[in-house]
């Protein structure tokens, strides 16, 4: 375990050093005389970079405040979007991967994943927004103040629906690859000719083994939901990070759009650490 | 029964998977001769405004409908394929070169510089794909979009092939052939070799699709493909006001979008749920 700790824990600091260049390389094109390349710049990375270890992320060349200012204001929505959207992601990712695990559950409904796999994620979002106006009558709206002001089905529901998905797709994936790895092993018949259950056999042995492979993959799943949360934010106007990191592109705001940077990086990375613990927790090991 | 009888059925591909990569392989062609002969097949050159009624539902005259300036939308998605399509075969080119291809001989490479490199493929690829095309095209020029696209696709692409090659290095028949004093560059060409020989396609097949997607989210976005050229990213975002009452206008081109997606990753002989 104090190994495991410190190889995670070495892994999560590089990471995020390796973001924290990253986000610095970026902020530096917004001082002047940076953009000629060569050491200007490198001098212009190298301060933005002991900046940043001092929290100094610098300011927005738009709005004038505190880049930490700008980020922290949109960092609750996509917070908020990516939680709840983690419960539909597990609601429906974890029977699926269940269920996908099984040869036989998998020729009935491949067909139909490949089809929902293939759909870009922008794609999806308006198919619900037509659904949503068109069968339901009810019209998506911007949140007003907090997460959960105004109505749940007309702020919440399709945004959340949306990650929710990608993020199913990608828990769904992780599980069944466990499963069908582990279908085949031998020491699965050898505790049958031992006389125990089958159920006993999942409860004990098999989820254990599933679940850890899921862990092992939460990064994979955080980069697929924040990802998916990018393209929900624009289309439902949800005033989160991802899309403040779109539209500081879009301005050539810099600074705020390095600090996202490096947020964003930050989440895939601890949900790298914490799937790796709950991996070792589980299992004692990191799965395939 | 033979050794090499029993081995080839212990090995042989699931006959679901394989019917699927079929289908995938005629698909791509399908939407290959459709891009390719966008011209010919297409009623109207691109962009010609006015041929029938806006807004027109799908007929006998115009079997995708019209939008909202009389555009048949028909020949707008045969052309904005082309262009995607083209754009995204540009674009696959840097992340197959740099993203599989290098990262398959970085594997090779000292154990240092390897990992190095294997590390900066790690940061980078904490970043969304999407993000990281977005990033790529700000900090340069729209026109720079389907290089973008590939470029921010190849982290992930090379840690793939890195961990596969470095997973082949340390098998026993690796350390089997080196003990019989075959050179380790010999043994690199050898699987160099057969590794793209049989998976060129596939490894292609998957870049395609995941530079697609890239591009038209992209394009979606704002970023990327602008007026006039027109990808089906941007024509389903141009249709966002109209596509409440005339559901055509985007979903013939996203239906477009989502086949040769679907084609690529059939082909690619991707998994359920798998990201390209």
């Amino acid at each position: 375990m104090g190994r495991l700790l410190f190889r995670q824990a070495l892994r999560f600091v590089s990471g995020l050093g390796g973001a924290a260049v990253l986000a610095a390389a970026l902020a530096a094109l917004s001082i002047p005389g940076a953009t000629a390349g060569g050491v200007p710049y490198v001098l212009a990375v190298l301060g933005r970079l002991g900046a940043m270890t001092q929290f100094d992320f610098g300011s927005s060349q738009v709005s004038g405040e505190s880049a930490l200012e700008s980020v922290a204001a949109a960092l609750p929505y996509t917070a908020g979007l990516l939680g709840l959207s983690a419960i539909v992601a597990t609601a429906i990712g974890v029977p699926l991967g269940l269920v996908l695990g099984r040869a036989s559950g998998r020729r009935l409904i491949v067909p139909f994943i490949q089809v929902v796999a293939a759909t870009p994620v922008f794609c999806a979002s308006l198919a619900l927004a037509w659904i949503s106006v068109t069968v339901f009558g009810i019209h998506p709206m911007l949140p007003a103040g907090g997460l959960f002001n105004g109505s749940v089905a007309q702020t919440l529901a399709l945004p959340v629906l949306t990650v929710g998905l990608a993020g199913a797709g990608a828990v769904q994936l992780a599980l069944h690859r466990v499963a069908a790895e582990i279908q085949d092993q031998p020491w699965r018949s050898g505790l049958r000719l031992m006389g125990l259950p089958q159920f006993e056999i999942d409860r004990l042995y098999v989820a254990p083994q599933m679940f850890a492979g899921l862990f092992a993959n939460l990064g994979e799943v955080a980069l697929a939901m924040v990802s998916a949360a990018a393209v929900a934010e624009w289309v439902f106007g949800w005033p989160g990070a991802a899309i403040l990191f779109v539209k500081s592109l879009a301005f050539a705001d810099w600074d705020v759009a390095a600090l996202v940077l490096l947020v964003l990086a930050a989440i895939k990375f601890a949900a790298d650490l914490v799937g790796a613990f709950a991996c070792d927790a589980l299992i004692g090991e990191r799965a395939a | 029964m033979s050794l090499v009888t029993i081995s080839e059925t212990r090995h042989a591909p699931p006959v679901l998977k394989t019917v699927l990569r079929a289908v995938g392989l005629v698909g791509l062609s399908v939407m290959a001769i459709l891009a390719v002969g966008a011209d010919v097949f297409a009623r109207a050159p691109l962009g010609e405004i006015n041929l029938g009624p806006p807004l027109a539902f799908p007929s006998a005259a115009f079997p995708f409908g019209t939008d909202e300036i009389g555009r048949d939308v028909l020949s707008e998605t045969l052309h904005a394929l082309a262009y995607t399509a083209s754009r995204a075969f540009m674009g696959m080119l840097p992340a197959v070169l740099l993203g599989e291809l290098a990262g398959f001989a970085a594997a090779r490479f000292p154990k240092v510089i390897g990992g190095f490199i294997r590390w900066v493929a790690d940061v980078l690829g904490a970043v969304p794909t999407l993000l990281l095309a977005i990033l790529a095209i700000a900090t340069q020029h729209a026109a720079f979009a389907p290089l973008a696209a590939g470029l921010a696709a190849t982290p992930l692409a090379f840690a793939r092939a890195f961990d596969r090659a470095a997973g082949e290095e340390r098998s026993a028949l690796a350390d089997y052939a080196q003990m019989t004093g075959i050179p380790a560059a010999t043994l690199f060409r050898r699987d160099f070799i057969y590794e793209f020989r049989e998976r060129i396609f596939s490894i292609a097949a998957r870049a395609f699709a995941a530079v697609m997607i890239t591009l038209s989210t992209a394009s979606f976005l704002g970023f990327g493909i602008t007026p006039p050229a027109r990808g089906l990213g941007l024509m389903i975002a141009a249709a966002r006001q109209d596509y409440f009452t005339a559901w055509w206008t985007a979903a013939f081109p996203a239906l477009a979008l989502i086949l040769l997606v679907l084609f690529a990753r059939l082909a690619a002989g991707l998994e359920e749920g798998e990201r390209p």
